[in-house]
């Protein structure tokens, strides 16, 4: 059984003239102990999904979706207070900026105790806040802060962007989740803090069977610490398969396109000349294409790319696509007469 | 918090040395003899101006006289008042406690409606309930106060009989005068009627105190207003959101702390325009304060009494600035601390 199955889910930007579709009908899965990357560049509404599936959208976007089951459990079919309060308890989220999501007028400690959900403590009232500090303290050496007593006193600002991903990370833990979204967690952080995150993230989803969803803009950082790969593009899905599926036989043009404008497939490249990219850049949300959106930028676009592609399924290898790269079957002939 | 605290005595330091020089140019600058409007003897014998002459070392350059001058000012000393020919300092001393009761008692009164109602119009931000709140706070602010406190008058006392019209308390009541702020004297006194006393003073102060709160509570509404929206747009509320907190335990915990810090600098700035409206409510009212004090003055070109007052008002001004500063950095731990990276 699949532990997120969302079906279609569309978010629609709610402005005075016209609502911007930001969000266009993209499916996800994910099982349970997987560690998915969710790729593509920066404005495709990735960071959009995520926080759609926490629920901290706020009331100018509207979310929609043909099928939203999480571990089993039709959650639209819940009422709002229910859904979120399931999904609170077994979804959680890091940002990036982790030192602009901590309140920074609040204490570590104080912050972190809070998000310990007092389901967990046994005993009477006045034995709560010392349970909870206790749970804080465990919290903090799980995410591999040793001085916990200092880190508990500081202020967010006293602390560095890292350590703020750690107690961000810790906060996250507190509910015990099964699903861990991490948006950017490493955006604007070093490469040695990189790697400690990154492998503090995959000791919890080997020690404890954590699924967690990697967001990520950089597709060749990840693939070393994920199974597999969904990729969107300006609010679009494009493909999703395994990691080496992505990378190696990538069908869609711009999978193609994303993973060979990194450098290191690059490297026969004589010094100096221009890497390999697609021209022009991610439209704006006021300005979308109608059809496949990646249409105006795409090598392989023709006259059916107006229409916007179904999701064909090659063994498990999804593509958005009407002409993928390397079909396995014969492609799909749809031809639009007539279409302007 | 030493070096915080330092930093804030040495900026009130140099700001009163800036406005003793400023009332001390004044005496120049006023028509009439320089030691006449220093002193305030207007009825001086030769002999008398002699000594003040010699008091106020007037044969000696500028910044010798300055420098008495200032020393006559710490040692309590303003001068005589031109009016009345009474010592000007025990008249502060009798007047100012008024005052500062008035405007402390208006500017809480106008933070604990105005702030609130401020949060409620965010966190119902674009629904009724905050164009209500919005157009009220429009309405309050242009408003002018001397209008409004006749017209509070008008019905409060004359026609419904709620509230007495002036006054500080009942002449009835006699009560010592201790420290000077009228509900602590009150409750320091042992007559038998002292709680008629406290209920009679504040009877007397609710009007007054509400004609001068209504202005800055709009000003309260619009920046609570503001920031508590900026406030929750922020991540970190967004963070909590997905923390799995409920809405009003992000509003309590952590929305209401991080907007006040935004908001408490500015009742400082705020409190120098309420002392202005209490001056003149003072008038309408007939409150025993140093606002009432200072404009009679004005009417009877009383230049030592303007000096003096302008001095000592703003000092109280500049004093509650200070203590809005630390309250600031009680709330914010990015205000106190070390800057700078400096460790």
């Amino acid at each position: 059984m699949n532990l997120l199955d969302i079906r279609n889910l569309s978010i629609e930007l709610i402005h005075d003239e016209q609502n911007i579709l930001a969000v266009d009908k993209v499916s996800l899965s994910m099982k349970e102990g997987e560690v998915r990357g969710l790729v593509g560049e920066s404005g495709s509404g990735k960071s959009l999904l995520a926080q759609a599936l926490v629920g901290v959208l706020d009331d100018k976007w509207h979310v929609h979706a043909d099928r939203f089951h999480w571990r089993g459990i039709d959650l639209l079919r819940l009422s709002i207070e229910e859904r979120k309060a399931l999904l609170s308890r077994d979804i959680a989220m890091i940002f990036q900026e982790p030192m602009a999501c901590l309140d920074p007028t609040t204490a570590i400690g104080e912050q972190l105790t809070e998000a310990i959900d007092s389901g967990q403590l046994s005993g009477f009232f006045w034995q709560r806040k010392q349970q909870r500090q206790a749970a804080a303290i465990k919290l903090l050496h799980k995410v591999g802060i040793k001085n916990h007593r200092s880190c508990l006193a500081s202020y967010p600002h006293q602390l560095t962007e890292a350590l703020c991903q750690r107690v961000m990370i810790a906060m996250a833990l507190a509910r015990r989740p099964i699903l861990l979204i991490a948006d950017e967690p490493t955006a604007a952080m070093e490469n040695t803090n990189e790697g400690q995150i990154f492998r503090l993230l995959a000791s919890l989803n080997q020690l404890k069977n954590m699924s967690i969803l990697l967001i990520s803009h950089d597709l060749e950082n990840i693939t070393y610490w994920t199974n597999t790969i969904t990729v969107m593009y300006s609010g679009q899905f494009v493909e999703a398969g395994t990691t080496t599926q992505i990378f190696s036989k990538p069908l869609h043009p711009y999978t193609r396109a994303l993973v060979d404008s990194s450098p290191s497939a690059n490297l026969h490249l004589p010094a100096k000349s221009r890497l390999k990219t697609l021209p022009g850049s991610i439209p704006l949300l006021q300005h979308l294409p109608i059809g496949c959106r990646l249409g105006p930028r795409c090598p392989r676009a023709q006259q059916a790319c107006v229409k916007a592609p179904s999701v064909t399924n090659f063994h498990g290898h999804k593509v958005s696509c009407h002409f993928p790269l390397t079909p396995l079957k014969s492609p799909p002939k749809k031809i639009i007469k007539g279409a302007c | 918090m030493l070096v915080f605290t330092l930093r804030r005595l040495s900026l009130f330091i140099f700001t009163m040395l800036l406005l003793t020089l400023l009332s001390f140019s004044l005496n120049f600058l006023f028509p009439g003899e320089t030691i006449i409007n220093l002193t305030g003897a207007i009825n001086a014998t030769p002999s008398q101006l002699i000594e003040l002459n010699d008091a106020y070392q007037t044969h000696r350059n500028i910044f010798w006289q300055y420098i008495t001058y200032l020393s006559h000012i710490i040692n309590g000393d303003l001068g005589l008042s031109m009016a009345s020919q009474s010592d000007i300092s025990t008249e502060i001393v009798t007047l100012l406690p008024a005052t500062i009761e008035l405007s402390l008692v208006a500017l809480f009164i106008a933070m604990f409606i105005g702030i609130p109602l401020g949060f409620l119009a965010a966190i119902k931000h674009n629904k009724f309930t905050d164009n209500l709140i919005l157009s009220l706070s429009m309405l309050g602010y242009s408003i002018p106060v001397f209008w409004l406190g006749l017209l509070a008058i008008l019905t409060f006392s004359i026609s419904l009989g709620w509230f007495p019209s002036a006054g500080q308390i009942s002449l009835l009541f006699e009560i010592k005068s201790v420290t000077g702020i009228q509900f602590i004297d009150i409750l320091l006194s042992d007559s038998p009627y002292k709680w008629q006393a406290f209920i009679d003073a504040t009877a007397h102060i609710i009007l007054p105190a509400c004609v001068i709160a209504v202005a800055p509570a709009t000003i309260f509404i619009r920046l609570a207003r503001t920031s508590m929206i900026e406030v929750l747009e922020t991540s970190y509320i967004r963070a909590a959101s997905a923390k799995g907190l409920t809405f009003q335990q992000i509003i309590f915990r952590h929305a209401i702390r991080n907007s006040l810090i935004k908001i408490i600098r500015h009742v400082g700035l705020q409190f120098a325009n309420l002392v202005t409206i209490a001056m003149v409510t003072e008038v309408i009212f007939s409150w025993p304060g140093i606002g009432r004090w200072l404009i009679e003055s004005i009417y009877q070109r009383d230049y030592t009494a303007i000096e003096s007052g302008l001095l000592v008002l703003s000092c109280f001004i500049f004093i509650v600035h200070i203590l809005t500063d630390f309250i600031y950095a009680a709330l914010n731990p990015l205000a106190r601390g070390n800057k700078y990276g400096a460790r």
